[in-house]
């Protein structure tokens, strides 16, 4: 078991209890950039991932032409 | 080693859902909702951007900021209606159609009015069509799609009756914006950047009530809201320099809070108090002539930019009765 992250339809998987902090750390995602959802419900910084949890990570940042 | 403090509302106790540290807050869904809201009203008075008595066309691409936007002002009970430029984008994701089909689900489950462009309907091609043609979107076709859109915009507001066209841009979008004309010293740029753009002879009045809020803080907003918009990015977006700088401004931001807002506010007051001098417009105000094909006002006899886009066939035959040699 671990803790899956599903980032634009790519999965990534981490070991452990893990918040959502140390997480975006991990992948190299600012926090500034990315929030973090699990079961429709949006996570704080400080919340727990436990092994089994499955969370979207929803980039926050969009851009194009003004 | 896991640090496990939860992180409570500042307001309830409640656990909380974000946390913005250029606040220094805290707050759980339902006090962020009403945070978020009540911040809108106060920005909107703040700069003077429109009255309850005004109808407001707001600009929707069926992303998570303009949705948002129209959310917050049916919320606050404003009169305003939606405005969709469907552009023809599609590389494989379906995404000016499925942006589309967003915005109208949006509209309809509150009751709202939604006004539809369709740029190939009205024009017999989409934007990366028109942009492939044109030396202006010869790159990318990022160039016309803000020419078609901006063009579309204004016109939709004035033909509609709406003298108010509100925008969902917001912090990021504004900060990445300044930073890029102060990195290229684009002084005439600098000058225009404001969160109102007021009406003139031809123009709605431009404003932008989440100039102040975070892209974090609208996508937060419409994850609590659980308003569905497109997440897929615009495909032509990818390597744009705006996502470059906003990456840049983000990495700032970690390390001071407040950074982008310091910023965009420093020089908005810096700029209205005069102790950033940029040049002035013209002491002859520069003449607008309507353009003969859409009336809207151009700054040089003949075609405006906008419909020079669509002069492919006086074009061609130009071209073929060039002489040869």
């Amino acid at each position: 078991m671990s803790v899956v992250l599903i980032l634009r339809k790519q999965e990534f998987k981490i070991e452990g209890t893990i918040t959502v902090k140390e997480a975006l750390k991990r992948l190299n995602l600012s926090p500034e950039s990315h929030l973090v959802v699990r079961n429709g419900e949006l996570l704080n910084e400080n919340d727990v991932l436990r092994d089994g949890d499955v969370v979207k990570i929803v980039p926050s940042i969009s851009g194009g032409g003004r | 080693m896991t640090s496990n403090v939860s992180m409570k509302c500042m307001k309830c106790n409640e656990r909380a859902v974000i946390r913005m540290r250029q606040h220094r807050l805290a707050l759980c869904k339902d006090h962020y909702i009403e945070w978020f809201v009540q911040q809108t009203q106060r920005f909107i008075e703040k700069y003077h951007m429109f009255t309850r008595d005004e109808k407001v066309l707001v600009a929707v691409s069926g992303g998570k900021d303009s949705l948002a936007l129209w959310d917050v002002l049916w919320q606050l009970g404003y009169h305003a209606e939606g405005l969709y430029i469907n552009l023809g984008i599609d590389e494989g994701l379906h995404y000016s159609n499925e942006s589309e089909r967003l915005a109208r689900e949006f509209a309809e489950q509150r009751g709202l009015v939604l006004h539809v462009i369709n740029v190939e309907q009205a024009h017999g091609e989409t934007v990366p069509e028109i942009a492939r043609r044109t030396r202006r979107g010869r790159d990318k076709p990022c160039a016309v799609c803000g020419l078609i859109k901006r063009h579309d915009m204004n016109q939709a507001a004035l033909e509609l009756g709406f003298n108010v066209l509100a925008t969902a841009h917001n912090l990021d979008d504004e900060v990445a914006f300044l930073f890029g004309n102060v990195f290229h010293w684009n002084l005439e740029q600098m000058r225009r950047q404001a969160p109102i753009l007021p009406e003139s002879p031809g123009f709605a009045r431009k404003v932008k009530p989440f100039c102040r809020f975070s892209e974090r803080e609208t996508a937060a907003y419409s994850l609590v809201r659980g308003i569905a918009y497109i997440e897929d990015e615009c495909p032509f977006a990818e390597g744009s320099k705006q996502l470059l700088y906003k990456d840049l401004l983000n990495r700032l931001e970690e390390v001071e809070p407040g950074a982008k807002l310091r910023f965009y506010l420093g020089f908005i007051e810096a700029r209205d108090s005069g102790q950033l001098v940029l040049p002035r417009e013209e002491e002859v105000p520069l003449e607008l002539h309507p353009c003969p094909r859409c009336g809207q006002p151009t700054t040089s006899p003949g075609l405006c930019a906008y419909c020079r886009l669509f002069e492919r066939e006086s074009l061609e035959a130009s071209e073929t009765q060039r002489p040869s040699g």
